[in-house]
């Protein structure tokens, strides 16, 4: 356990090298949340309510994004794929460490930091448009949604990893990195705007998919727009998707490490 | 029971070919011509406790690859490897613990931070008790002269440096077992000197079983009694240093001070000439034919001094590579 503690207070102190590079990361999120925030605020306009939801709580689902991206989708593993690339892996590799251990630890730290910045941001859009934000009104809604919340997290990661992984066979990683990345992730996962808001086929086809765990299951929870009994269904789709990437991304490390080449040198 | 322990081990990859130019890279689209490559093909040999072995053998012969899966990080194509009775591959944390791996090309301190703080995680990662740490720790230090860059950026610290710290970090959990990959690649005179003499000493006292490659044969005379010499991927040598040249040499060197000068002819006369610069002479000349030869040159040259020598290390070495038979 120390092992982990000592690792995530080394990869902060990496993050205190590259300060610059943190700030320029959180000011590029800020601007497309304030873009994303905007743009409803212009398509409200005088309406209180539009496509089923009050402003209130669109403009609460677009923070709960910012949050959420900062709580389930900020990571580190990313990096994995350039390490097997680069054969840096190797020193992973031969040191007595889990490898979901290692990379949960600097994943962690990459949340926290990422947390903490995106409360302060929030606060002060709060604190300058004054808007009524969307809190739940039953107490069981705030343990669902961190229950939820704690399970995307991990189906994040795995889901991450799985991608990550492919490197030890795909020649190059950026392509589906991108197009897991930017098109499923930020589409499918309801990472720009409800899914509910979109064509009734389209819908059900991005249901079928472990995307909308990530993003629109829980802010659904925490806009209490979804029954008890939906809410436990989509706990329960979550937790199956989270067994089988957990499977794949045990199954394909193995693998892969099998196949690795160890390159360079 | 050897500590290294390798039965015709052997690794061979598959490697995509590609032609040249962008016809080639269209064309790989469609049909992927794979080639095998025997990086290692059927090696054996053990190794007991506390050897300092030497392998060596030109560029792409298998000595880094035959490293690799004796530290666990390939997984063989076929036969069997045992260290410190673990299978490697296995990477079983109690064998991890008990080797390290070092590579002269490879970077395993974190890049952007003093080496301390790699030290410190390695500390953890090993669960390394607190007083044997510091005890560890300040050893390395002390021997390799590094106490005053501990707390500089890695990415800062000369090669030479970097060296240094890479070798403390592999070896703070007191491995059994040091796979040492080209320690003293890129490092001047004076470094590779110290490097060497950091690796006899730290093999004596610890009693540590060091295998180690290198293409610079001075690491190898200086620190190893018994080599592995490797080419293509076949053992080729297994032996004293010194046997190479009894076992491979069929010549040897007879080198003259003249004593005055002497016309051409006459010398070329007496034998083959490997050099020639007045005052000094050297014969290259048929093992067997040592004795008659010498005797002609005393008879028929001032000499002021003569020596019959086993020819250079390195000359038998480089031969043994081109193309020679090992038989």
């Amino acid at each position: 356990m120390l092992k982990y503690l000592t690792l995530a207070k080394i990869t902060f102190e990496e993050y205190l090298v590259y300060r610059l590079n943190f700030v320029l990361w959180r000011f590029r999120s800020f601007v497309s949340f304030l873009t994303l925030f905007f743009f409803w605020l212009a398509i409200y306009g005088s309406r209180s309510e539009f496509l089923g939801y009050q402003k209130s709580q669109m403009l609460a689902y677009v923070m709960g994004i910012a949050m959420l991206r900062s709580i389930v989708l900020g990571s580190r593993s990313v990096d994995l794929g350039g390490q097997i690339r680069s054969g840096e892996l190797t020193k992973i590799v031969l040191r007595p460490l889990g490898i979901f251990s290692f990379w949960f630890s600097r994943d962690l730290v990459d949340k926290l930091l990422n947390i903490f910045f995106t409360f302060l941001e929030l606060a002060i859009v709060l604190a300058i448009f004054k808007f009524p934000f969307w809190f739940p009104t039953r107490l069981e809604t705030y343990i669902i949604f961190a229950f939820m919340v704690i399970l995307a997290t991990f189906l994040y990661f795995f889901l991450s990893f799985v991608i990550s992984v492919l490197a030890f066979w795909t020649e190059e990683i950026w392509a589906t990195r991108w197009l897991f990345g930017v098109i499923f992730l930020e589409f499918f996962a309801g990472a720009f705007f409800p899914i509910d808001v979109l064509p009734s086929w389209l819908q059900k086809i991005i249901y079928l998919t472990p995307f909308p765990y990530l993003v629109f299951y829980p802010l659904k929870i925490w806009l209490e727009q979804i029954s008890g009994a939906e809410a436990v269904k989509a706990i329960l789709i979550c937790f199956g998707w989270l067994l089988l990437f957990w499977w794949l991304a045990k199954n394909l490390w193995q693998r892969g490490v099998k196949n690795y080449g160890a390159y360079g040198g | 029971m050897s500590v290294v322990e390798v039965k015709n081990l052997k690794k061979y990859f598959r490697v995509h070919k590609k032609e040249p130019g962008l016809i080639g890279s269209v064309k790989s689209l469609v049909s992927w011509r794979y080639e095998e490559v025997k990086a290692v093909d059927a090696i054996s040999f053990n190794i007991e406790e506390g050897e300092l072995v030497g392998f060596i053998g030109p560029n792409g012969a298998g000595k880094t690859t035959t490293l690799k899966c004796l530290s666990g990080l390939l997984y063989p194509t076929a036969g069997f490897i045992s260290v410190l009775g673990f299978l490697p591959h296995q990477r079983k944390p109690e064998f991890l613990r008990q080797i390290s791996l070092v590579m002269g090309q490879k970077n395993q301190l974190w890049w952007d931070l003093p080496p301390l703080e790699t030290f410190q995680l390695n500390k953890e990662i090993y669960e390394i008790p607190e007083e044997k740490y510091k005890e560890t720790l300040s050893e390395l230090v002390a021997l390799l002269e590094v106490g005053d860059i501990l707390k500089v950026q890695v990415r800062k610290l000369s090669l030479g440096q970097r060296m240094k710290c890479e070798l403390i970090a592999a070896l703070l959990h007191s491995p059994k077992v040091l796979f040492l990959d080209e320690p003293t690649i890129g490092l001047d005179v004076v470094a590779q000197k110290k490097m060497r003499d950091f690796i006899k000493e730290y093999n004596r006292r610890y009693k540590a079983t060091i295998l180690l490659t290198s293409h610079y044969m001075g690491d190898v005379k200086e620190l190893c009694r018994r080599v592995l010499i490797i080419d293509k991927g076949k053992l080729v040598f297994d032996g004293r240093l010194s046997e190479i040249t009894q076992k491979y040499a069929d010549h040897k060197l007879i080198s003259v001070i003249l004593a005055q000068e002497v016309e051409e002819k006459v010398i070329k006369n007496l034998g083959e000439i490997k050099e020639f610069s007045f005052p000094k002479l050297v014969y290259f000349v048929k093992r067997e034919e040592v004795s008659k030869i010498a005797a002609k040159v005393l008879e028929n040259l001032p000499v002021a001094d003569l020596n019959i020598e086993e020819p250079p290390i390195e000359d038998i070495i480089r031969e043994l590579f081109t193309g020679k038979n090992y038989a």
